[in-house]
């Protein structure tokens, strides 16, 4: 409790993750000249709106102390099954929509309910649940398949007054889950959770509930997160999602919310996904190949995992 | 060693049930698949199959301590891919390069687990998180070394030796190699102070370091363990190949992690053997071999694969709440 500047709250308060990106939009400006153009950001923002909703699908469970790895081969499901279905009805495609949708957030209650029930570690459930869900894409098809609504194709790719459309989707969902996890009763109760379930269990919470709640709401992120990657690729691609669950932990945890729970900044995880993406996209730029550009990435999780170091540079919750 | 969780000394428990678990599932699924088809009783069938598992449980043996420990390692695959490449690109097809080239592979597994066992250990952050990361950087130099395509070419006779049958021309050499690493993993963890520290540190890492146990230490040499065993899972893998591709041992961790829970060696640390993990290795392969057998698609193995992690986790959850209550991690 030190006496503090005028001003002084909100840039501490600022997730730290916010001065590694100004640093490296700073970097892009002076030493790339395609980095500054208009559609270069707002290429970026449409690149990272897919990461955006997953990573805060994922900020759900790991809020509670908990962890969601089956969310990549989710998406590439969705996609999948989605294109599959556009094509199959495209009259429908609000129907499909919400069927798929439903179906997201249905395995997502499914991955809950299995945890609840058998007692399971929840890394362990849903790595297999990674493995079950990858068979089951390559049971439907071994090739790119189907096509894609043009709404949603809009949806992912459109401009609305120059603004891309996916940033409206990534708003709205930033705001539920800000609104679910930082100011709503069940927010407090999944950080009670993820600070000590003991504790939580003997305050008479139900834990049950809000283990099933917080991955049926990552399940229902990756279908969302599935609808931006179909209308991007424009097609069924079964790997769609390889690797996706791991970007999205990456980016809960850079954004300031410990693996270990009862602490989550929405605001962080943007923050975070906006890094990511102009990270990638600067690689990019600067012609970085490709393969160093892996190393880079990996790097860049032992890093992160390094700055989340409990006990370290402490934040107030 | 699990006389640590039991409250009785040593002589007076009961055989353990759990400890049973995995072998009782073994006999049954080799009982099952012999009725399905008559290969699974002869020996040359099941000495291949064993061969088969070669490359997975040798890296399976090594992953077993980090998992005694608590920790867990994901970056097997990665090094196995690794130590393919490199032993490859090190032989460069020459008959003098061949012991060169297994210690490259080795060295270089073993160096990539004491960059684990490293961080983990001073870093105290989660082991799934940095080995994750670790398998990508892994991945990433493995490409950058590679340039994206099948490079270096073992040493003649490598291969040959590796895949010939000694005995009378009836064990195949592999299956030795993966029966002497399970030998020495066996040692290491029962003969050993280290083996013993894996344990206590698993059991109970903050009564360990009270008790003056030296946790980082024992942290740091079972990531080490793990990762020399991968390097010579991956020289395993060359051998039994003969190339190096780009990518060799990609989703092997999987296999790895699936076969280690099976055999009973669980997330929560402190419980588990060596010889749980070979048994596991093998009902696993089984497994996927009846999928083979019965003509089941590559889609379905997947599916098979996930499902008997899932089942074998509840399972051992479900012994372990009738016993002494473990905590949930």
């Amino acid at each position: 409790m030190r006496p503090q500047a005028i001003g002084a709250p909100v840039l501490q308060r600022l997730p730290r993750i916010y001065w590694a990106l100004a640093a490296l939009v700073l970097i892009g400006i002076a030493s790339v000249p395609q980095f500054r153009t208009v559609s270069n950001l707002a290429n970026v923002l449409d690149q990272s709106a897919t990461l955006a909703i997953l990573a805060l699908g994922q900020a759900f469970v790991i809020a509670g102390g908990m962890i969601d790895l089956s969310v990549g081969q989710l998406v590439g499901l969705i996609t999948v099954v989605a294109c599959m279905l556009f094509q199959a009805f495209p009259d429908m495609s609000l129907l499909v929509v919400a069927g798929c949708l439903a179906l997201a957030a249905m395995i997502g209650l499914i991955n809950g309910e299995l945890i609840n029930r058998l007692r399971m570690s929840p890394l362990i459930l849903t790595f297999g649940m990674l493995s079950v869900l990858q068979g089951l894409i390559f049971m439907f098809t071994d090739r790119s398949i189907g096509q894609v609504a043009p709404s949603i194709a809009f949806l992912a790719n459109g401009r609305l007054l120059g603004i891309p459309v996916s940033l409206f989707l990534v708003a709205l969902v930033a705001f539920a889950a800000w609104y679910g996890l930082q100011r709503s009763i069940f927010g407090w109760h999944l950080l009670a959770m993820g600070n000590s379930a003991d504790s939580a269990r003997k305050a008479g919470l139900n834990l049950y509930g809000l283990i099933r709640i917080a991955y049926l709401v990552s399940g229902l992120c990756a279908g969302l997160a599935a609808l931006l990657v179909a209308g991007r690729l424009g097609t069924g691609f079964p790997n769609a999602g390889n690797g996706l669950e791991l970007d999205a932990i990456v980016a809960v945890v850079l954004g300031g919310t410990p693996l270990k729970g009862g602490r989550v900044s929405v605001v962080g995880i943007l923050g975070a996904v906006l890094f990511l993406g102009v990270l990638n996209n600067l690689l990019n730029l600067l012609q970085v190949p490709a393969f160093t550009q892996i190393v880079v990435k990996g790097l860049i999780v032992i890093a992160a995992i390094l700055a989340d170091r409990p006990g370290r540079l402490a934040q107030p919750a | 060693m699990s006389a640590v969780a039991s409250p009785l000394p040593e002589g007076m428990r009961l055989p353990s049930l759990e400890k049973a678990a995995v072998w009782i599932v073994l006999a049954i699924l080799l009982l099952l698949a012999g009725l399905t088809s008559d290969a699974f009783f002869k020996f040359n069938y099941l000495a291949n199959l064993v061969r088969q598992a070669a490359p997975v449980g040798i890296t399976a043996v090594g992953v077993t301590f980090v998992m005694l420990l608590r920790g867990v390692d994901l970056s097997v695959g990665a090094i196995v891919s690794m130590s393919a490449v490199v032993c490859a690109l090190v032989m460069d097809g020459k008959a003098e390069n061949l012991w060169l080239g297994i210690a490259a592979a080795s060295a270089c597994g073993a160096a990539i687990g004491l960059a684990n066992g490293l961080i983990i250990a001073h870093g105290k952050v989660s082991a799934f998180i940095v080995t994750l990361g670790m398998s990508i950087v892994v991945y990433g130099l493995v490409q950058m070394g590679t340039g994206g395509t099948a490079r270096g070419i073992v040493s003649p006779g490598f291969r040959e030796a590796m895949n010939s049958r000694i005995l009378g021309n009836t064990l195949p050499v592999l299956v030795v190699c993966l029966l002497a690493a399970v030998a020495v993993g066996i040692f290491l963890q029962s003969r050993t102070r280290f083996g013993r520290g894996v344990y206590l540190v698993g059991a109970n890492p903050d009564a360990a370091r009270l008790a003056g146990l030296p946790v980082a230490r024992i942290t740091v040499v079972a990531y080490i363990v793990s990762g020399l065993f991968a390097g010579l899972g991956g020289l395993a893998l060359l051998a039994r190949t003969g190339v190096s591709g780009t990518n060799p041992g990609a989703g092997m961790e999987f296999d790895v992690l699936a076969a280690v829970v099976l055999g009973g060696t669980t997330f929560a640390g402190g419980r588990g053997s060596v010889g749980g993990t070979f048994a596991g290795v093998m009902v696993l392969f089984i497994a996927l071999n009846l999928a083979n057998v019965a003509g089941l698609p590559f889609a379905a193995q997947l599916t098979i694969k996930g499902l008997i992690i899932i089942a074998a986790s509840a399972a051992h959850s479900w012994i372990g709440s009738r016993g002494s209550g473990r905590s949930q991690e």
